[in-house]
């Protein structure tokens, strides 16, 4: 039987142990080391440097926003008004005239339109008031049951005065905690063009009376709150980040 | 023969007009004269809007076989070839039609195809009825009225940008269809407002209804599913006909054209009246589809509210 040999490789003949340097000076480890390092700081460079994708807008103090902010009988009534402002726009774009409350009855236009709708959201009064309007106009009021909590006519269209808004204000609804309801549609310019923009605003106290001045800054004063819709391009801005 | 620096300089304003003015004629997305748009769409209800939006001005072509549920669609080669013929595509965008992207991507159009997103001005609201409480985004904005008359103006205002020269024709179509989806609408508050609907309570099997409901301030007390196309645990079903049994529901709405199973041990276990909604989806696209769908849900909503008076 073979004999197995006692000595390995770096010993000699003596047995004195001999270290073997490596032949790259052990700068393997130092080079694993460094790249260890340099992947640590890139990838926490990525995470702190990374692009976000911007959030759908967040409601500042004076806003609300409808997905989470509303009530279900106001989150309807702007659901409503939404589309409603965009009819409207888009009428007077064609005819330079606003839908009147008469109007909307022809029309079937909620939320004006006294149905099931208007009646289990609170019957909601509403007026038109014109641009510079001194005087009630044919068909800016709505007819109502009790009008003892709504403003008289006269007093709001006198307070608008020399505004350029067109407004459909909604008071005196009697769903609980109920709002009221301003659709401000406001001439914005842009050099010689222009287009109309709607804005929609609410006011914890149902029989809040007409603001008089429908400046957002006014507005705020006076304790309404913009409402920012939560829209489908929020959605998709807030899943998919900025779309093309 | 010399040119003097000031007529050199206006020289080389002329000839930068000349070249930007037919680069950007040419760079906007609007269609050539006489060309007819060829606009996708993903889902029924889109179709009938598109539709009624175009009239004859451009043709209307459906992504997706009509007989596919959008819950679940896995693309074919077939979508891929029909995205790549496209100039627009409408899409639902907000978790009802996520399969459109991948066709899109597929066909290598993404960087050229516009997407519409038919929702993009429209206020969502919550799924009602959530066992958790959570707030989740309900993308069937289109079974309703008045969130599909807002997607119909906001498909009838992008196709204008893209087709200016029907612009006009688009957005009077819009009104026109508009008018017609409100007059269905009225013709069901009529026969509504002689209800009670303040001690109305239901729950669906799918969240698919928040929106109609909204519209005649209904509510959904629960829902079966707990997510989107999502079958509930044992545990969700046992606490979901808990939810019933409290707030009293004795109506139960489920989807017409999917499986009723879900509806069965629920209407087993509480008693519930089943009824069957249409989640605007058939066997062929038309234009009249979703007018005719919505008939159906509102005179199936208006049975149900009835029942509950007896």
């Amino acid at each position: 039987m073979a004999r197995l040999s006692q000595s390995w490789p770096g010993a000699d003949a003596n047995g004195a142990t001999k270290v073997v340097r490596p032949a790259s000076g052990r700068w393997e480890s130092l080079a694993l080391l460094l790249a260890a390092l340099a992947i640590i700081a890139s990838v926490t460079g990525y995470v702190l440097l990374r692009p976000q994708h911007p959030g759908p807008p967040i409601a500042l103090g004076w806003q609300v926003r409808s997905f989470d902010g509303l009530g279900a009988v106001d989150q309807a009534i702007h659901s409503a008004l939404l589309p409603a402002s965009e009819e409207i726009i888009w009428n007077n774009n064609d005819t330079g005239g606003w839908i009147s409350l008469e109007r909307a009855q022809e029309i079937w236009l909620p939320p004006f339109y006294r149905d099931a709708f208007w009646k289990t959201n609170g019957q909601v009064h509403w007026q038109l008031i014109l641009p510079g309007g001194h005087l009630p106009h044919a068909g800016s009021v709505d007819g109502h049951e009790d009008d003892s909590a709504v403003p008289a006519t006269s007093e709001v269209s006198q307070a608008t005065q020399g505004q350029g808004a067109t407004v459909y204000y909604g008071s005196a609804g009697r769903a609980p905690g109920q709002s009221a309801y301003l659709l401000v549609i406001g001439h914005a310019h842009a050099g010689v063009m222009w287009a109309n923009q709607a804005t929609i605003w609410v006011h914890p106290d149902p029989n809040a009376p007409y603001p008089g001045i429908v400046k957002p800054e006014s507005l705020v004063g006076k304790g309404w709150r913009q409402v920012i819709p939560y829209d489908g391009a929020s959605e998709v801005e807030r899943v998919k980040g900025n779309q093309p | 023969m010399t040119v003097s620096p000031k007529r050199r300089a206006v020289w080389r304003r002329c000839l930068a007009l000349l070249v930007l003015i037919p680069a950007i004629a040419l760079a906007s997305p609007t269609v050539p004269l006489g060309k007819k748009l060829k606009i996708g769409v993903t889902l029924h209800p889109y179709y009938s809007f598109v539709a009624n939006i175009v009239g004859d001005r451009a043709e209307v072509v459906a992504l997706i076989p009509a007989q596919a549920n959008p819950h679940n669609y896995q693309p074919q080669p077939d979508d891929i070839t029909r995205a790549m013929t496209l100039d627009a595509l409408v899409v639902n965008g907000i978790g009802h039609d996520e399969w459109a992207f991948q066709i899109v991507k597929a066909a290598g159009r993404e960087a050229t195809l516009p997407i519409i997103q038919a929702n993009a001005s429209v206020a969502l609201i919550p799924i009602g009825g959530d066992q958790d409480g959570a707030k989740v985004v309900n993308p069937h904005t289109f079974v309703s009225t008045t969130a599909a008359i807002q997607q119909v103006f906001e498909i009838a205002r992008r196709l204008g940008e893209l087709d200016p020269g029907n612009a006009a024709t688009y957005r009077q179509n819009a009104l026109a269809y508009a008018a017609r989806i409100r007059a269905l609408r009225a013709g069901f508050m009529t026969r509504f407002a002689a209800l009670d609907l303040s001690a109305f309570r239901c729950a669906t099997t799918h969240a698919g209804y928040d929106y109609m409901m909204q519209e005649f301030g209904l509510f959904v007390s629960a829902v079966i599913e707990p997510r989107h196309g999502v079958a509930p645990t044992a545990r969700q079903l046992a606490n979901t006909v808990d939810a019933i049994k409290k707030a009293n529901v004795r109506v139960l709405f489920a989807e017409k054209n999917f499986s009723l199973d879900l509806a069965k041990p629920i209407e087993a276990a509480t008693g519930v009246k089943v009824f069957a909604l249409s989640h605007i989806t058939g066997d062929t696209y038309s234009a009249d589809e979703f007018e005719v769908a919505m008939r159906e849900n509102l005179e199936t909503l208006a049975e149900a509210i009835e029942f509950t008076q007896r």
